[in-house]
């Protein structure tokens, strides 16, 4: 787990706080996963537009996670057909989104995501008049109803503009972030603290049962949009958090 | 276990037998009910625990915890109607699921999310009972020793999330 998890449970005292604090230890010492849910994978690939790859990045992602999830003691969670649902029983396929970019670098970041938290997303197909304030309450609400669903205390992800379909991805890349991770424009940042304020102000708290916080933080992540619309992507990630990023170059 | 001892917020450990099963599970339920078919286990006096376990290991019966069961509150009536006793999950639940626990005097209990490695330790054993095609989901008899549950919503329909009831 995340030092940063692992300090804020230290100092949580609220309900099952005992077995949470054991559990870290116990996964450690058993090599069993933190939750039975070990996720679906979610893969962000940002690939210089001088990187040659020998095979498409989703087969050679595929053939990790397969890997791992046989060799581990991990739970097959995927089905192969979303009304069928037959367990596919080797955790793939994965989700691979691909940004092209310059140069001679290939960075793949990840999520490690389960399906408990994945229920808490929602898009938001906002009037493009919607005040910054608008914005915090669409989030907020929502939390508000859901976040004790979810795992909590959840990272948060928004992403706001581009095309509906883009925010969603952008919430999502937004939880790829470390916990510190500010956002670079002064504006977004301070609204990322004052949107973690607001969330940590509903005191859902651990567990959803009113101890501790609700939220360890937000990122935002923006693109541009068109004249009629202000989408809203709004994913959240649950306590412990599970992210990673792989960086290969030359 | 004694349910009308049990208030909204009690803490307790709980030993004895817990039946594992969640959504596709209980949709294959509801439609073999639906077609008048027998169900493959019953369901009188049990404790549903919605929860699919990871894989076994040489020492461990495999990673477990609850799953939402907010996701499972259209089936609540049909496991109360076979005679099951309480549920087992994480999460707050509608209104339906507070009615129906007040109506039938059942209980709902939450167990430690993101706890797996620590609640495999008190698993003693584990069997599939039913839908072994399911995989993860199919449908587990467990016995558990000194299982950390809490009580979210009682017998009378109090329920612990009704601050935050969106």
């Amino acid at each position: 787990m995340d030092p940063a998890i692992v300090e804020l449970l230290d100092h949580y005292e609220g309900p099952f706080s005992s077995v949470l604090r054991e559990n870290a230890i116990a996964a450690k010492e058993t090599g069993l996963p933190i939750c039975q849910d070990t996720g679906f994978l979610e893969f962000f690939v940002f690939q210089g537009n001088e990187v040659a790859l020998e095979e498409p990045i989703i087969e050679t992602l595929n053939s990790a996670v397969k890997k791992v999830y046989n060799d581990k003691p991990y739970r097959y969670s995927i089905v192969s057909d979303p009304l069928k649902r037959v367990n596919t029983r080797d955790n793939t396929p994965v989700v691979c989104h691909l940004f092209p970019v310059r140069g001679d670098r290939l960075e793949i970041r990840f999520l490690v995501k389960g399906g408990g938290s994945e229920n808490l997303s929602r898009l938001f197909m906002l009037n493009p008049t919607a005040t910054v304030d608008d914005l915090v309450r669409t989030v907020v609400e929502s939390l508000k109803e859901s976040a004790a669903r979810g795992c909590p205390p959840l990272k948060v992800g928004i992403g706001i503009g581009g095309s509906s379909d883009k925010a969603m991805v952008l919430a999502k890349l937004a939880l790829t972030r470390s916990f510190d991770e500010r956002h670079h424009d002064k504006d977004y940042a301070a609204l990322e603290e004052r949107i973690l304020g607001e969330i940590n102000d509903l005191k859902i708290g651990y567990q959803g049962l009113g101890t501790g916080i609700t939220a360890y933080s937000v990122h935002i992540e923006t693109y541009p949009s068109h004249i009629a619309i202000m989408p809203v992507g709004l994913a959240t990630d649950c306590y412990i958090a599970r992210k990673g990023r792989v960086i290969l170059e030359d | 276990m004694k349910i009308e001892e049990l208030r909204a917020g009690d803490e307790l450990l709980y030993s004895g037998e817990l039946l594992l099963m969640r959504d596709a599970a209980q949709k294959r339920l509801k439609m073999l009910l639906e077609e008048g078919e027998e169900l493959p286990v019953s369901l009188d006096g049990a404790i549903i625990f919605y929860a699919g376990p990871a894989k076994p290991t040489k020492d461990s019966f495999g990673a477990i915890g609850p799953t939402t069961s907010n996701r499972m509150d259209a089936f609540l009536e049909m496991l109360y109607l076979k005679g099951v006793l309480a549920t087992v999950g994480k999460g707050k639940r509608g209104q339906q699921a507070v009615s129906l626990c007040k109506e039938y005097g059942r209980a709902y209990f939450l167990a430690p999310s993101g706890a797996a490695a620590a609640l495999a330790g008190r698993i003693s054993s584990m069997t599939v009972v039913a839908f072994d095609d399911l995989g993860t989901e199919a449908i587990f008899r467990v016995r558990v020793k000194d299982f950390p549950l809490y009580v979210a919503i009682d017998y009378l329909g109090n329920d612990v999330f009704i601050k935050n009831r969106g």
